[in-house]
């Protein structure tokens, strides 16, 4: 078993163990190679999203962890927020830019919760259209700017 | 549009610093073209004079409406490439002298300088430029030196022991600090039991076990940077939060390190670090800067020259 694996078995373990609050994994969506996950999570109650189910999908490369793992939303109900586009790419620096090895599939999940949980008005990305007509289907091969950090 | 032209083995080198900072470059031949801007005339302007450039403005304008994102991802991409390929993560040790090959017979301030650090330091250890030189060369300069040096030894192993349950206190996930923290002794561990240094030099080429020293090192900068958070905030630039910088700054691989990182990871660690600085300034001497600056005695010299830093080995008197 390569490094890489090694580790995303420990986090699997670990995440099934202690699921971090409104999360569980899908266990049959872990692939035999373990280089991909669904996770569903749950908008956090009290928030804009209270009530609603998201998947979240999860891509590793042989380089995790010291390259990030991809990460979009899923599934038929994409989460209407500024940060996230309507093809469920997500605007987020640490699945880019300010990933560290130090991170996990359980801190990218508590992450995108939190960006969630501080919405205050649902609405798409100002460029969504631009944007979901010409990038490209991974969300890595986009050069973010991380120009907002309070919405 | 910029025209720059250089010699083959410096095109790579300003080419990767364009790229690294989000301008699309394109290579014809020996040449690299520039979209116009002030920004890249300021860039083109502080580029060490190592290569020799021509600017010109007869070619085209970019296309600017297009998406580049993935043209430029595949460019860096594909620099990091060639980078890994030419260079090793930490080189064998070098005579002092192939640092005047680098630069032109008539670069006169790097030429002196170089003579004049040739004075006290007699070899160098090259380190690969890829944002994180800082962290690989002071951990493979100071684990070298804790060979057969057991006082030294003894303390620093005791200390990096400790350090793992610090940095969970401080928030970090313990089961991915676990991974780095176990290569980080592993790595003392054969230190200790009087490896020589082309053993550890094997382990620093190993990108696997390589970065993961690198990563534990990172942390350990964070950890201290937060620890003494009181008193890191006042240099901490763009009214950033110590947490914020450390996420965006010190945690992220290949960030390069900056003073401040420097003091944070020398004091954590209780080492004196001395750093060479070889750039274009002041006269023909070089000066240094000793990290932490009271008096004690550097177990580790460092080579900094704009962007990157080497490894210095002092001469044998």
């Amino acid at each position: 078993m390569a490094a890489w694996q090694r580790r995303l078995q420990k986090e699997l373990i670990e995440i099934q163990k202690k699921p971090p609050p409104g999360m569980h994994l899908d266990t049959d969506s872990v692939s035999s190679n373990l280089a991909t996950w669904i996770i569903h999570v749950d908008g956090a109650p009290g928030t804009l999203y209270d009530g609603e189910k998201f998947q979240l999908e999860f891509k590793f490369g042989s380089r995790y962890p010291f390259e990030s793992p991809e990460v979009v939303f899923g599934g038929s109900n994409i989460p209407v927020h500024p940060h996230v586009y309507s093809n469920g790419h997500i605007c987020l620096s640490i699945l880019t830019d300010d990933w560290s090895p130090a991170l996990s599939v359980e801190s990218v999940c508590l992450s995108i919760v939190s960006m969630l949980s501080s919405c205050q008005e649902k609405k798409l990305p100002p460029d969504n259209n631009w944007y979901v007509k010409t990038c490209n289907k991974n969300p890595k091969k986009t050069r973010w700017w991380y120009h907002d950090d309070t919405v | 549009m910029f025209k720059i032209q250089l010699k083959n083995d410096k095109l790579l080198k300003v080419w990767c610093h364009f790229l690294c900072k989000g301008f699309l470059v394109e290579m014809r031949g020996d040449q690299l073209l520039l979209p116009c801007g002030k920004t890249v005339k300021t860039m083109v302007a502080r580029l060490p004079r190592i290569c020799v450039f021509k600017m010109a403005d007869d070619c085209s304008p970019s296309d600017v409406g297009r998406n580049y994102d993935e043209a430029i991802k595949v460019q860096v991409e594909n620099i990091h490439k060639e980078i890994a390929d030419m260079q090793s993560l930490v080189s064998e040790k070098m005579d002092i002298c192939v640092l005047g090959k680098e630069y032109s017979a008539d670069d006169y301030i790097y030429q002196s300088k170089i003579k004049d650090l040739a004075l006290n330091y007699s070899h160098v250890r090259k380190t690969r430029g890829d944002g994180n030189c800082f962290y690989r060369a002071f951990g493979f300069a100071y684990m070298e030196l804790l060979i057969g040096n057991q006082a030294e030894y003894d303390r620093f192993k005791n200390l990096a022991s400790q350090s793992k349950d610090d940095l969970v206190s401080l928030g970090f996930p313990s089961f991915t600090v676990e991974d780095f923290y176990q290569v980080f002794m592993e790595t003392i561990e054969d230190v200790g039991k009087h490896q020589c240094a082309e053993e550890l030099l094997k382990t620093f080429q190993d990108e696997g076990l390589s970065n993961y020293i690198v990563v534990y090192l990172r942390l350990l900068t964070s950890a201290q940077l937060q620890r003494k958070s009181d008193f890191f905030e006042n240099f901490i630039e763009g009214g950033r939060t110590t947490k914020e910088f450390c996420s965006q700054e010190v945690e992220p691989m290949a960030r390069e390190s900056d003073h401040i990182h420097i003091i944070a990871l020398t004091d954590a660690l209780g080492v004196c670090v001395r750093v060479v600085y070889v750039d274009r300034s002041g006269d023909s001497s070089v000066n240094h800067h000793d990290f932490p600056e009271d008096g004690s005695r550097p177990a580790v010299v460092l080579l900094y020259r704009p962007g990157h830093y080497d490894i210095l080995y002092h001469k044998q008197l």
